[in-house]
């Protein structure tokens, strides 16, 4: 793996106003890497792609994105710096329909001709989109949505992907080919960072992970190795 | 709401009995009824000078209808914009209309109105972009909390503040045209319409569409709709929020001084001159439901057809009170509008 | 609340302040008011008028604040109620008689009755609904007092007759005294009982409020309907001090003039509002005469001072105050501010051994 570090993120202290729930997090992905980050419920791992993605603001700590500072800088510069975030609550755009979702989705690029590329790239992804085209995001199911987020996220032709809880209520088989779907992301050297609660299956398909609770990351290394390990058997593969 | 309009088109009868079974379908039957009633009774002149008014008073609600939806402010400066386009508008037609009584020149005469006009759209980008810079860019980086009351009552101080400035500087005079063109009366059927209220009713219809496509097809259109829609969503495909309320106020902001321009033969601008487009906007804008944009166009015209009605039967004087009263009807039975409320949230808290 | 346990121990004056929600310094600050009227230069003819009018607007800031501050939902109307008590009271003393000391309380009826259900159609919804809703109210009787003229006389205004046979002031400053002092303790006290805790977790989040078990909207309309209630019943003095009585007193720069005396004085305080009322109207009647051939001129200020408040300084005087007195060290002093209300305040008065 060529080292290349893509994001850098160091002493990360962030947090809701007075609340701080990230506590000197430190964390790096490498061009290419799909890496993801996983524990329990409120530890904070929403709160760490949203500070990555610009939507809080840290409270100290570095965040490099390919060489440049990125932790003062507002969401939307962010995204237009190549990272797209797909938040858990989706943020999709009720009263518009998927193609028009899709669209706003390529919001920062101007070439028309990669706008129609990404689109086709997405529809491939996920053909139930292309069915739907001009329904109204606000009418979809929830499977459908997720896909739509995930799709809206890569309109803009990110060269990295936060993605939160893909799979959180979705049905076995729709959860496959979100999965899936990201696999072929992969395959096209798209940089992902993933943070799931289904750690049986994120650490078979990631190639590093590391594992946050109560805001601190207590584990890091490769994904096989950390599904040998003691902690995680115990406290998230149940065994 | 735009989507529903193009989604329609295949029409149907189940379809359309449904339509007119809404909330939305019976008042726009029944404002139709109204409508062919008081033209009976009263002459077509109630449904042309509904139309006229209408159209104008659409340009002015949508703006609220923006402001509302993207910036979340309830305002109560927009008929302020209105009253600065009529001072635009007034200051520069007059000199070179007075010069052109002296000196005749037919072309000059015919394009000096669209100058006024265009001059007051200038204006109201102009103060829409400095109140937003000046005042609610500072209010939402200091907090965002109780943002909806913070904001108006931020909006209250701006409206008194302009209102008696601008009393403070150009007096308590009436400040308007007999009209801005001198061209023959035009008539439709029995109705004898000038051609200023005619250009004036194109104008709208115009713009109306020009609006429409620009929200509907544009790149910043449909960012506005973005931020109005899920504003966190907006900032993750890299939206500017900041750059979109900028552009948002600025817009609505032009559109209200632009009505306040085409009006000034009808309201000739002095310093509360806002307030009853103010009124009227707000009216429009409870009645399609708060920061339905489309629905506010529609709106308008019933709010107009209203006060007509108003004026012919209860007399002068009561063009505020009976369609308050109605409003406050609407809020009681639908406190989302008749044709929905775009904005998340507007029910619950 | 530490005052509970410690009331065995108050002497009489610190049970009495506790009773009329005071401290000390409010006491002694009320006292100096209500001899003012005696004190050169206050004793002029106009000065006690400046602070009869300064009282009333004191007093409406009070019951204005009572829903703006604590519910936090701005009766936009607020005008419109305190108009409808005075005509209310107006219509009847005028026309069938009736002493305007008994009609000021008639007046109280619609201007609750109204406010109730204003409360009750849109208190369920999002707090602006109430304010817009409210507005259109005071629109509509804006227009009814214009229009109805064999009721109302219209923009010509109804002779009341007023509730003393003098010209003088005195009187009526100290029945707008009264008043206020009536306005001030009922509302404090609530404010400062258990419904109060209801009212201001509504105010801060509705949400949480209603998990934790509170019904939100019954609450509003408790409050909703109290303040108005008030309105009204300052309405009845309005037409009875002035004797004539026209439609703009419910017309909606009448609510923006309380609304901004409110903010300057702070929210969420009730006394903020009612202690910046009279220097706010001695300012502002100072610019209108000094600058009297440009009317309005107030207003700018008006305006300019709401714009400068909500973006810079929210708690208005209320929050000057608050961050002076954290400041404090003299056990004197902090006796003087504290009265016998906070139980922080006792602790340190304690420490310090003054007590
Ligand atoms: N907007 C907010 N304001 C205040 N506190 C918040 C906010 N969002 C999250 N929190 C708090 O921050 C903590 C971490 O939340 P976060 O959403 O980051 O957890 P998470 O690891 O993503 O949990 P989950 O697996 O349930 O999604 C929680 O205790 C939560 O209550
Ligand atoms: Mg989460």
């Amino acid at each position: 793996m060529e080292n290349q570090l893509l994001l850098q993120v160091e002493n990360l202290d962030s947090g809701y106003g007075f609340l701080q729930v990230l506590w000197n997090v430190s964390l790096s992905v490498a061009k290419g890497e799909y890496v993801c980050l996983v524990g329990p419920n409120g530890a904070g791992k929403s709160t760490f792609l949203k500070s990555v993605a610009g939507l809080v603001s840290p409270m100290a700590g570095r965040i490099d994105f390919s060489g440049n500072s990125i932790s003062r800088l507002p969401g939307d510069k962010i995204c237009r710096m190549g990272i797209s975030y797909i938040s858990e609550e989706l943020n999709l755009f009720a009263g518009m329909t998927v193609q028009e979702n899709l669209a706003m989705g390529a919001f920062t690029i101007n070439d028309k001709r990669k706008i129609v590329e990404n689109q086709d790239f997405v529809f491939e992804l996920f053909p139930a989109l292309k069915e739907r085209r001009r329904q109204l995001a606000g009418t979809m199911s929830g499977g459908e949505r997720k896909m739509l987020a995930i799709g809206r996220g890569l309109m803009s032709t990110p060269s990295l992907l936060l993605v939160d809880e893909p799979s959180l209520g979705l049905a076995p088989q729709t959860t496959a080919a979100v999965f899936r779907a990201l696999d072929t992301l992969k395959q096209k050297e798209v940089t992902i960072l993933l943070v799931e609660q289904n750690v049986t299956k994120t650490l078979q398909v990631t190639e590093r992970g590391y594992v946050l609770e109560k805001g601190k990351i207590v584990l890091a290394g490769a994904s096989t190795d950390l599904i040998q390990n003691e902690h995680v058997r115990k406290a998230y593969l149940g065994i | 709401m735009f989507m529903a309009i193009a989604n329609s088109n295949t029409l149907n009868l189940e379809r359309v009995l449904t339509t007119l079974k809404s909330p939305a379908g019976i008042t726009i039957s029944a404002s139709i009824i109204a409508a062919v009633l008081g033209a009976i009774d009263n002459g077509f002149y109630v449904i042309v000078n509904a139309i006229v008014t209408g159209g104008m008073w659409a340009l002015v609600a949508m703006g609220l209808a923006l402001v509302f939806g993207v910036m979340n402010v309830v305002s109560f400066v927009h008929g302020e914009f209105f009253m600065i386009g009529g001072l635009t508008a007034y200051f520069t037609f007059t000199p070179f209309s007075d010069y052109l009584m002296g000196n005749p020149n037919p072309l000059f005469e015919a394009v000096l109105p669209i100058l006024a006009m265009v001059a007051s759209v200038a204006a109201g980008v102009v103060v829409g972009i400095l109140c937003e810079l000046i005042v609610f860019r500072p209010l939402r980086n200091r907090t965002r909390e109780q943002w909806v009351m913070n904001s108006f009552v931020i909006t209250l101080g701006l409206s008194t503040f302009i209102v008696n400035s601008s009393q403070f500087i150009l007096g308590t005079d009436f400040r308007g045209i007999v009209s801005y063109w001198n061209y023959p009366t035009l008539s439709f059927f029995d109705v004898y319409v000038s051609f200023d209220r005619f250009f004036v009713f194109i104008l709208a219809m115009l713009i109306l569409s020009a609006f429409w496509l620009f929200m509907r097809s544009s790149k910043f259109g449909r960012a506005i709709r973005a931020v109005s829609q899920d504003e966190t969503g907006a900032r993750m495909v890299g939206i500017n929020i900041n750059g979109i309320q900028t552009l948002t106020l600025a817009l609505s902001s032009a559109l209200a001084a632009l009505a306040g321009a085409c009006l000034l033969f009808m309201y000739p601008a002095y310093p509360t001159v806002g307030l009853g487009p103010l009124y009227n906007s707000w009216f429009i804008v409870i009645l399609a439901g708060m920061g339905n944009v489309a629905g506010a166009a529609v709106g308008a015209f019933i709010v107009a057809l209203l006060q007509v009605l108003t004026t012919v039967y209860f007399g002068e004087g009561w063009e505020y009170t009976v369609p308050a009263a109605c409003i406050i009807l609407v809020l009681i039975i639908r406190p989302s509008g008749i044709f929905g409320s775009e904005v998340r949230g507007i029910l619950n808290q | 609340m530490a005052n509970v346990q410690k009331i065995d121990n108050f002497n009489g004056f610190q049970k009495t302040l506790d009773a009329v929600c005071l401290t000390p310094l409010g006491f002694f600050g009320l006292a100096l008011l209500a001899v003012l009227p005696f004190i050169p230069p206050f004793n002029q003819e106009y000065l006690i008028r400046w602070m009869v009018v300064g009282l009333f607007m004191a007093a409406q800031a009070v019951a204005f604040d009572f829903t703006g501050g604590y519910i936090n939902i701005v009766n936009f109307g607020f005008a419109a109620f305190v108009g409808l008590g005075a005509y209310t009271s107006g219509i009847l003393a005028a026309r069938l008689g009736l002493s305007p000391w008994f009609g000021m309380f008639v007046g109280v009826l619609p201007a609750a009755l109204v406010g109730f259900l204003t409360g009750v159609l849109t208190l369920r919804l999002r707090g602006i609904f109430a304010a817009v809703m409210a507005w259109f109210i005071s629109l509509a009787f804006w227009g009814l007092a214009t229009k109805l003229v064999f009721l109302t006389e219209g923009p010509l205004g109804l002779n009341c007759p007023t509730l003393l046979q003098t010209s003088s002031n005195l009187p009526y400053f100290y029945i707008i005294f009264a008043m206020f002092m009536v306005t001030y303790i009922v509302l404090r006290r609530i404010v400062r009982s258990h419904m109060g805790l209801a009212f201001k977790a509504i105010g801060q989040n509705m949400e949480a409020a209603r998990t934790s078990g509170i019904n939100p909207t019954r609450y509003r309309i408790i409050n909703f309907t109290l303040s108005c209630a008030f309105a009204g019943w300052l309405g009845g003095f309005y037409a009875h001090y002035y004797g004539i009585l026209m439609p703009d007193v419910m017309h909606t720069a009448k609510t923006i003039e309380v609304l901004v005396v409110v903010y300057i004085g702070g929210r969420a305080s009730l006394w903020g509002g009612a202690f910046a009322a009279i220097p706010f109207v001695f300012a502002m009647e100072m610019v209108r005469s000094v600058f009297s051939q440009y009317p309005g001129l107030n207003l700018i200020f008006y305006g300019l001072f709401l714009i400068l408040i909500m973006i810079y300084y929210p708690g208005g005087a209320a929050q000057l105050y608050q961050s002076l007195i954290e400041r404090l060290k003299n056990p004197f002093f902090l006796r003087l501010v504290n009265g016998v209300i906070s139980a922080p305040a006792q602790k340190k008065i304690q420490a310090s051994g003054l007590s």
